[in-house]
């Protein structure tokens, strides 16, 4: 192990000299797709120190795995995903983090799963993480935000691991549990319901008198206001203020108006006005030709006279 | 075409009939003359090196003459007498796609004695001939397959079909047929329609008159002749040619009327000459207007019952007696110029009337329909799926009965096979049907004519039937005759067997009868249960054997083996108390005016109606040891107060105070009557009789509110009172529709269970789904309207995948009352909203445009969705739904597995697909058919949520009622919150499909990725980010997630 360890370090410095050496990691990537098939134990080392540049801890991990009973690739391959998560879980502001920590909790709850079993293994090595670990991330921060896709995505080109989504049973931030507590709370019964609008409508009264004491007191103040003229249900004072507005009912203006437009001149009465119509007439007939035109273009294009 | 024709083109039905001629008109370019004039001479080659004298016997197609049952068949063989062209190709009027070229070869005298015409003897010796040349044209190199085809599916009368080894690009599929003529072969006078030329045709031992038999030989004889005299008149002005192709194609896209019985493009060019040896026709018209006097001519003249005779040309005219003796020998006559030979001598009755049917509709579509009727009478396949409205295949392999007298009498077998089911069908359905079409296609492919005709029964035998009317068809009991005419009743008894039943009716009377019990909501199996009865009862057949297209889609709307549709009658029941009941109620400051249903399942058009929940009624037992769901479907209900000056101005403010008066409702019908109410900020749920209303209230004021535009959004945005009035709208308009085609309900259930099965609920909601269907019934021309789901769902289908989306508006007018100024300011909001979706160069908007009367600027339903690439797909995937579902009516398939494929959505469309925990769905029976997928990456994996099963478990269902209503959730469906979390989170990265009826699947495309030039190395960074996304996705559904797989990483768009 000692001397994979070696092996990763080796990794790790090359890939901080040269962070965008990109080629190398494709490299790399062969390499590792033709040990596959010949040297599964070569493979596994090429891959840890790749998955070291991420993060040193999972040295240990991979002790702690290599020990476990069924130390198959599949496993493995699981595990390093799950890494990935926690990792960027780090990463993340704090409040964040220890949400998901409570979550990482749920799923130790359920543990049947040997995935499961796993991921309480990493939580366990999480907080014995190596200062120096830590120290190496920060400092890689920038560059790691580039090769750490890089990286990452090489390695899950190669490997085949399912993230598993916990119930979330024991948290209401997503998913099932959260509609379920959503429309429970959307429920807190008519009495409850009531008050709310009650509340409300106080309020907006408040704010509607308030408002019309200010109008008052800015009418009062300048001796004046302006009347305006109010759509809907005519009234001939305004109900707030006791001022009279328009007098005259909606269905009696109607009515002049369309008296007026009796009396008006008829639209062809001038000259100027039958040419006008004419030339409308015109344009609409070309404009209309126009469109045909298009659409004849259009059908001819999508060849729609082929009736088989 | 260059501009400036099309300029000089001021009517687009003009310019369209040019381009499909274009389209469908075989050019006879100098490569196409030489390729036909090869072949040709290639053959008179091959022909010409067969030995004079060559001793022909039976044995060289014994199966043959042993069939058609011909003695003394030996000859010897002489060169033909005449080989010419003939048939379309010489007149310029082959219509593509079948692009064939007729050969007549005209059968030397020699090889016949004076009595062939006896006995199917010239049949046997006819065929003989044709297998001596089918030998030699084999050994040439010059071609590449010949094989035997049927004279317009008349067995005793093969063909050659000889395919040439050059294959040109310009005629693909090119053939030539080898038709053997007869030129006064025989004696006229012998074959006269009275004579017995079939000696074994008699009853008691008296002969009777062949006229069929007859006929078929003189057809022979006077082929060329009539050949020669079509070619002059056609050939006389152009625009007859263009008719004649144009009426080709209007029949052959009409396959009731383009088959043996019926038309064929020789019937239709001596029908064309006909009419111009009348004068009917000029040289100043169009080929259209030939069109249209043709049509007209055949639906309305009174001439057919009279039969059409040529007017005499120097000889003499047909005497009247003559004209009765065709008129009595068969049901239409159209005599060819020579007055020897009736060449519609095939057409049955039936076949004429659906000709003038189709004719007569036809003329309708020219009147009624935009351009002329150009879409209605030339693209639109016509065919029996789409026509009738039952479809039933008999399948008759190997069934003896058919040729127990013998293949070929005067009559062929399966002709006479064709009018026995005919005429039992017609009996036993009575005033049911309207049409009953019954054909049966006797040329299998690769038939080797040796060895005889019982291999002609391989396809099936298709019948179509038009139904009168929903209601008679749905009608349980058939009335025969009055007990007191004893014949009747013997003959009745004899036809319907233990079936008939002697009944009093309420009128009095006493009568024969069939009944025909069933529930309401499988009525439309009735017609199946008769012709079942009737088939199995007259015909040996067995149960298997009879295909019918009934039924074959009913799973999807079951729930278990009931349809939940059956329940809509409590449903109603449930309204109507619920609304007298609101309106009552007088404890609430303002009264209610009136309440109107808005949800689909108020007017049968809702795929699942709820069924009465067990909770959900006021005094319930909660003995029974039912599986009791945990979520119910609320169903919306529309209320209007009485007017008041007291509401607020606030939009808010008056959705508060609704809220409140819905609040007070709901607590006084909770004291009066014990009606449960819930509510939350947005809605209020009573329950009542097993089912929870959703109340609403409609604010006649907040109509004129329109919400303040989003920025600088042109779209508007309607206020959730505009929202609630159309719907209202909607609402009362197909509950009117729905009451007057009964078959429209379960058209738009299965249309609407297709939609969501795909995944397409994102795209197209049921309002929009529902005026898609009204279209087929308030237009339906081409067609009658659909009388059955099937046909129905066929045609709905087929409207999504070939309508004009992009250029047309779809009017849905429901009680006729579109002026001209309506259809002119739809126009205008059309060309407007494309205008605009041009300048701005977005996609276009609303891509699917549905105009009606309360909307008529498509804004209602399908402004923002589909989407023109949304609508692409949907219609792809209805184009091959549809084609798939034509195949399954037509072709032999009996297995189940392929009607599911119709709903069956393949999910390997999409770049990832998220699969749900099947027993977390809140319906998990409506699930058509769980959903796997074995491709792609399994990116994760979820564990299911114990927060929510769909069913109560029996523990819990213990306590008061009242407790237990808690548990009750009414609306509650983690797909859509699901649904509705992913569109917050990802609308700019994925694209959803999913099925709101309840699917388990999810599929997810990946959104238009930011066109960031990137280099080919950072592809696979793509799907690194994919899969981040993509645990997002699960991350987002917890617990109902089950499993999510990576079938495409998003693809760059540059």
């Amino acid at each position: 192990m000692g001397s994979a360890e070696k092996k990763k370090k080796k990794f790790n410095s090359k890939k901080r000299n040269y962070p965008q050496l990109t080629d190398n990691d494709e490299i790399l990537n062969t390499v590792e797709e033709e040990n596959k098939q010949n040297k599964p134990t070569g493979k596994k080392k090429v891959k840890r120190g790749k998955e070291n540049n991420v993060e040193v801890s999972k040295a240990v991990q991979s002790k702690i795995h290599d020990n476990s009973p069924k130390a198959s690739g599949e496993k493995k391959r699981n595990k390093s995903k799950k890494k990935r998560i926690i990792e960027e879980k780090n990463s993340a502001p704090i409040n964040e983090f220890d949400q998901h920590g409570a979550e990482d909790g749920d799923d130790a709850d359920n543990s049947n799963d040997t995935s499961q079993v796993q991921e309480e293994i990493e939580n366990s090595t999480r907080p014995g993480k190596s200062k120096k670990a830590k120290k190496k991330r920060k400092k890689d921060h920038d560059l790691l935000k580039e090769s750490e896709g890089l990286a990452e995505k090489s390695t899950e080109a190669d490997e085949d691991e399912v993230y598993l989504i916990s119930s979330g049973d024991e948290d209401c931030s997503k998913g099932m549990k959260k509609w379920i507590t959503e429309y429970h709370q959307s429920r807190p019964g008519l009495k409850v319901l009531q008050q709310r609008i009650d509340e409300f409508i106080t309020d907006h009264e408040a704010k509607l008198e308030q408002e019309r004491k200010e109008r008052e007191a800015r009418a009062a103040e300048g001796g004046w206001t302006v009347v305006v003229h109010h759509k809907g249900r005519k009234k001939n004072t305004d109900s707030e203020s006791g001022i009279v507005v328009g007098s005259v009912a909606q269905a009696a203006v109607e009515e002049k108006m369309a008296k007026k437009k009796k009396n008006e001149v008829g639209l062809d009465f001038y000259r100027f006005q039958r040419r006008e119509a004419q030339r409308n007439e015109i344009m609409m007939l070309q404009s209309k030709f126009e469109q045909d035109r298009k659409r004849i273009q259009q059908l001819r294009a999508a060849r729609k006279f082929r009736p088989y | 075409m260059d501009a400036d024709t099309t300029a000089t083109l001021t009517d687009t039905t003009d310019f369209k009939v040019k381009e499909l001629l274009k389209e469908v008109h075989f050019d006879q370019t100098p490569a196409v003359t030489k390729l036909v004039d090869d072949t040709v001479s290639a053959i008179k080659k091959a022909i010409s090196k067969i030995p004079d004298d060559l001793q022909v016997t039976a044995d060289l197609a014994p199966g043959f003459v042993r069939d058609v049952g011909a003695d003394k068949v030996d000859f010897k063989f002489k060169k033909p007498k005449t080989i010419k062209i003939g048939g379309s190709y010489c007149i310029n009027c082959v219509v593509k796609p079948v692009v064939n070229v007729d050969l007549f070869v005209g059968l030397p005298k020699e090889c016949f004695h004076e009595k062939d015409y006896l006995n199917h003897r010239y049949h046997a010796k006819r065929c003989l001939y044709l297998c001596v040349i089918k030998k030699h044209l084999m050994s040439s190199p010059s071609f590449d397959k010949v094989e035997w085809s049927l004279m317009q599916n008349e067995a005793r009368k093969p063909v050659l079909v000889v395919y040439p080894a050059v294959k040109p690009v310009e005629a693909p599929g090119f053939f030539v047929r080898i038709i053997p003529t007869a030129t006064s072969l025989f004696s006229i006078s012998k074959l006269n329609l009275n004579r017995n030329n079939v000696r074994a045709y008699n009853r008691g031992g008296i002969s009777q008159p062949t006229p069929k038999y007859n006929s078929s030989i003189l057809e022979d004889m006077f082929q060329e002749d009539n050949a020669d005299f079509v070619k002059k008149t056609i050939c006389r002005w152009q625009e007859l040619g263009e008719a004649l192709i144009l009426l080709k194609v209007w029949a052959r896209q009409r396959s009731s009327i383009y088959v043996h019985d019926c038309l064929n493009g020789y019937i239709i060019s001596i029908l064309l000459s006909y009419l111009v040896s009348l004068d009917k026709i000029n040289k100043s018209m169009k080929a259209v207007q030939i069109l249209r006097v043709v049509l007209d001519f055949i639906a309305t003249s009174k001439l057919w019952s009279r039969g059409l005779y040529f007017p005499p040309q120097g000889q003499k005219a047909v005497s009247k007696e003559e004209r009765e003796k065709y008129k009595e020998s068969f049901p239409v006559v159209i005599c060819d110029p020579s007055t020897q030979v009736n060449v519609a001598f095939r057409m049955t009755s039936i076949g004429f009337y659906e000709l003038q049917d189709e004719a007569a509709l036809t003329l309708q579509c020219m009147e009624k329909c935009r351009d002329g009727g150009f879409e209605e009478m030339f693209l639109t396949k016509i065919d029996y799926p789409t026509k009738y409205d039952y479809c039933v295949r008999l399948n008759l392999r190997g069934h003896t009965e058919v040729q127990t007298l013998g293949f070929c009498l005067d009559d062929e077998c399966w002709r006479s096979y064709e009018q026995k089911v005919h005429s039992l069908l017609s009996q036993g359905l009575g005033d049911r049907a309207k049409f009953i079409r019954v054909t049966w296609r006797n040329s299998p492919l690769e038939w080797n004519i040796e060895n005889g005709l019982s291999i002609l029964d391989r396809e099936p035998l298709i019948i179509g039937i038009s139904v009168s009317s929903v209601e008679k068809v749905f009608s349980v009991v058939d009335i025969g005759p009055n007990a007191e005419t004893k014949e009747e009743t013997l003959k009745f008894q004899k036809f319907w067997g233990e079936k008939a039943e002697l009944r009093r009716f309420k009128d009095g009377t006493i009568a024969e009868s069939t009944v025909w019990e069933s529930d309401q909501w499988t009525r439309h199996l009735i017609l199946k249960r008769i012709i079942e009865y009737v088939l199995l009862r007259h015909l040996s057949l067995s149960t298997e054997n009879i295909v019918q297209i009934v039924d074959q889609l009913d799973f999807s709307l079951l729930h278990g083996a009931k349809d939940p549709v059956s329940f809509s009658a409590i449903l109603l029941e449930a309204f109507e108390v619920l609304s007298k009941r609101l309106r009552l109620i007088e404890d609430i400051p303002l009264k209610i005016s009136s309440v109107q249903p808005l949800d689909s399942a108020f007017r049968f058009t809702s795929v699942f109606p709820p069924e009465p929940h067990l909770l959900a009624i006021e005094k319930h037992s909660v003995s029974r040891l039912k599986l009791i769901p945990t979520c119910i479907q609320p169903l919306e209900v529309m209320i209007q107060l009485e007017g008041s000056g007291n509401w607020p101005m606030d939009p808010v403010a008056i959705e508060k105070t609704k809220l409140a008066f819905l609040i007070k409702i709901g607590e006084s019908l909770q004291n009066k009557w014990g009606m449960t109410c819930t509510a939350t900020e947005d809605d209020v749920n009573v329950f009542m009789s097993g089912y929870a209303f959703r109340l609403k209230i409609l604010h006649e004021r907040g109509l004129s509110l329109v919400k303040k535009e989003n920025g600088n959004k042109p779209k508007r945005v309607y206020s959730t009172d505009k929202i609630l009035f159309i719907r209202g709208q909607h609402a009362s308009m197909i509950n009117g529709l729905q009451g007057r085609y009964p078959v429209f309900g379960p058209v738009v259930r299965l249309a609407k269970r297709w939609v969501a099965s795909h995944l397409f609920s994102a795209c197209l909601v049921e309002e929009a789904i529902e005026l898609l269907v009204a279209y087929l019934f308030l237009k339906p021309l081409p067609f009658n309207v659909p009388c059955s789901r099937v046909a129905g769902f066929l045609r709905f289908l087929r409207l999504v995948a070939e309508y004009d989306w992009t250029f047309s508006t779809l009017v849905v007018d429901i009680n006729n009352d579109f002026g001209p100024d309506d259809h002119k300011e739809i126009n205008e909001n059309f060309m407007s909203s494309r205008k605009m979706s041009e300048e701005n160069g977005q996609n276009i908007s609303p891509a699917m445009f549905l105009a009606t009367a309360y909307d008529k600027a498509s804004e209602a339903w399908t402004r923002c969705s589909p989407n023109s690439m949304e609508l692409k797909r949907l219609v792809a995937y209805a184009r091959s739904s549809a084609n798939l579902l034509t195949k399954l009516i037509l072709e032999d398939q009996t297995d189940s597995y392929r009607w599911e494929c119709l709903l069956r959505t393949p999910l390997n469309n999409y770049d990832a697909v998220v699969l749900l925990h099947r027993d977390r769905l809140p319906y998990p029976h409506r699930l058509l058919f769980p959903s796997e997928v074995n491709k792609g990456r399994h990116v994760a994996h979820g564990n299911a949520s114990k927060a929510f099963r769909p069913f109560l478990l029996p523990g819990n269902v213990k306590g008061s009622s009242e407790e237990l209503k808690t548990k009750l959730m009414v609306d509650f469906d983690p797909l859509s919150c699901f649904v509705r979390e992913l569109e917050k989170e990802y609308s700019m990265k994925l694209k959803l499909w999913y099925d709101s009826l309840g699917g388990d699947a999810v599929g997810l495309t990946w959104g238009r990725v930011c066109s960031k030039k990137r280099g080919r190395e950072e592809a696979s960074e793509d799907e690194t980010d994919a899969i981040d996304v993509l645990r997002g996705v699960g991350e987002l559904g917890k617990g109902f997630v089950r499993d999510i797989y990576l079938l495409k990483a998003p693809r760059l768009v540059n």
